[in-house]
């Protein structure tokens, strides 16, 4: 529960920073802090129910914070925390240079199914123009990622290393059956 | 009951908040469309937690903005200024000159009129945050329902139209900028007349669209409000058509415009505490059409000056 607590701390605090580092940076340069700290919520974070809730919780902060649709990132947020938990299982992206790149990735697809969403919602004809921007986003969350990674394993670890420790001996035993 | 929680309760948990997340986006779809009001508490927490928590995260970014922005402004300042004053000299002469073919026309009831359109209340407000999503183009402003703000009221600054107010907490007003895709203004060409519909395209520039194709728009024409679709006052600078589009085959052509504002330095802001008609269609006119009275806030005040400057200046 205290992790949990201190996990929303840090994903509403990214939120904040970012927003005032947007005033600095413009689009394509400023990293997307909220959604790199749920996907590593979905590397590092156990239960699944309440993990399903903080990344909910952390997207709806987003839209609050945001001129998008109330739900529009709770729902991708959520997709974005599975997707990062089905990947973690299959691939090991506990490195920096594999999460970096999982983590660039992700933002493609965000930004696809954003536009999706916005598409579906206003009718907007999709802007072929923002591909380039949203690959240099990509980028640069990439770039940010390995860092948001290791504050998180750290805060998801502190006070809790039996949960870390269970969850690799569970996996061994399944790849040995 | 444990071990079906067990096996279960991941699934139901996603599908359970999947399917909170569709319906809030659809209801406040709804929202928008039908009758938007001020945020509910729980969101209008956030905007209130939020406002303080950016000041002081942004005391250091501004601390160090205003400083090298001193030292640039410091560059070249007396050419400028002998300039300004040369450009004083001459807009003075040219409002002199106005000002006697209006009252030679006998025009003065037309302008008392007009006096009374522009003197609209309005509250300076500060950029606090920007949006969060680097998909959307909003920002957060220090001033919200407490202050007289209300959804709908317009959001301008001395260079032109800034944006919109989308929702409103206590002390905190979240702005939809001209930049956002969902924003669109009916706006016409200062020069020609010509008219159209200036639309966001999510990036640093707007599109001017809906243009009938014979119009007479050129490259460098300020594309200022029209006031037609009830939301602006007529008259406030949109921006300036840097590149108009072959039309083709089509019946209508299309322009790129730069925005008279300056998005990428916007501070201070000054909210216009009153609605336009569509507006109070939008938001509803019941009870609370009427603006708040100004003294809600000491800083709100009228400030016509401000207005008549971005105003379009009258036909020679």
């Amino acid at each position: 529960m205290k992790q949990a607590a201190l996990l929303l701390g840090v994903g509403l605090a990214a939120l904040l920073v970012q927003s005032a580092a947007a005033l600095v940076l413009p689009y394509p340069f400023c990293p997307d802090l909220g959604l790199l700290v749920v996907i590593a919520i979905g590397l590092y974070w156990e239960p699944l129910p309440s993990g399903f809730a903080l990344a909910v919780v952390l997207g709806y902060s987003t839209d609050v914070l945001s001129g998008s649709l109330l739900g529009q990132h709770a729902m991708l947020r959520l997709v974005c925390f599975s997707a990062a938990r089905l990947a973690s299982r299959q691939l090991n992206l506990r490195g920096s240079l594999p999460f970096a790149v999982f983590a660039g990735g992700l933002t493609i697809i965000y930004a696809a199914a954003l536009e999706a969403q916005f598409a579906f919602f206003t009718g907007a004809p999709t802007e072929v123009g923002a591909l380039g921007r949203t690959l240099l986003h990509a980028a640069v969350n990439a770039f940010f990622a390995p860092v948001v990674a290791s504050v998180v394993e750290r805060l998801c670890s502190w006070g809790g290393d039996e949960d870390v420790a269970r969850r690799s001996v569970r996996f061994d035993g399944g790849a040995i059956r | 009951m444990p071990e079906f929680w067990r096996r279960l309760g991941a699934p139901i948990a996603f599908g359970a908040l999947a399917l909170l997340t569709t319906i809030t986006m659809v209801a406040d779809r709804r929202g928008i469309r039908d009758d938007a009001r001020d945020l509910p508490w729980w969101q209008a927490i956030v905007l209130e937690i939020t406002v303080p928590v950016q000041k002081v995260l942004l005391a250091p970014v501004d601390s160090v903005r205003e400083a090298w922005a001193g030292y640039v402004d410091l560059v070249g300042v007396r050419d400028e200024n002998a300039r300004l004053v040369e450009r004083v000299a001459e807009l003075e002469e040219a409002n002199l000159q106005f000002r006697e073919a209006l009252v030679a026309s006998g025009n003065l009831q037309r302008i008392a009129s007009m006096r009374d359109d522009f003197e609209i209340p309005m509250l300076p407000s500060e950029i606090v945050g920007l949006d969060v999503s680097p998909w959307f183009r909003s920002v957060l402003v220090d001033r919200g329902g407490d202050h007289g703000v209300r959804s709908g009221n317009p959001v301008i600054t001395d260079q032109g139209v800034v944006g919109l107010v989308t929702a409103t907490s206590g002390k905190a007003a979240k702005t939809m900028l001209l930049l956002d895709r969902q924003s669109a203004i009916d706006g016409i060409v200062q020069r020609s007349r010509a008219r159209g519909i200036v639309r966001g395209r999510g990036t640093d520039e707007l599109e001017f669209e809906f243009v009938v194709r014979n119009s007479d728009v050129r490259e460098g024409d300020v594309v200022i409000t029209s006031g037609m679709g009830g939301v602006y006052p007529k008259g406030l600078r949109i921006g300036v058509i840097r590149d108009v589009a072959d039309p083709g085959g089509r019946l209508m052509q299309t322009a790129e415009l730069i925005p008279s504002v300056d998005f990428g330095r916007l501070e201070q802001v000054f909210v216009m505490l009153r609605r336009g008609p569509t507006m109070d269609l939008l938001f509803g006119a019941s009870g609370d059409a009427e603006p708040e009275p100004i003294e809600t806030s000491p800083q709100a005040a009228t400030t016509t000056e401000t207005v008549q400057s971005l105003s379009e200046p009258p036909a020679s």
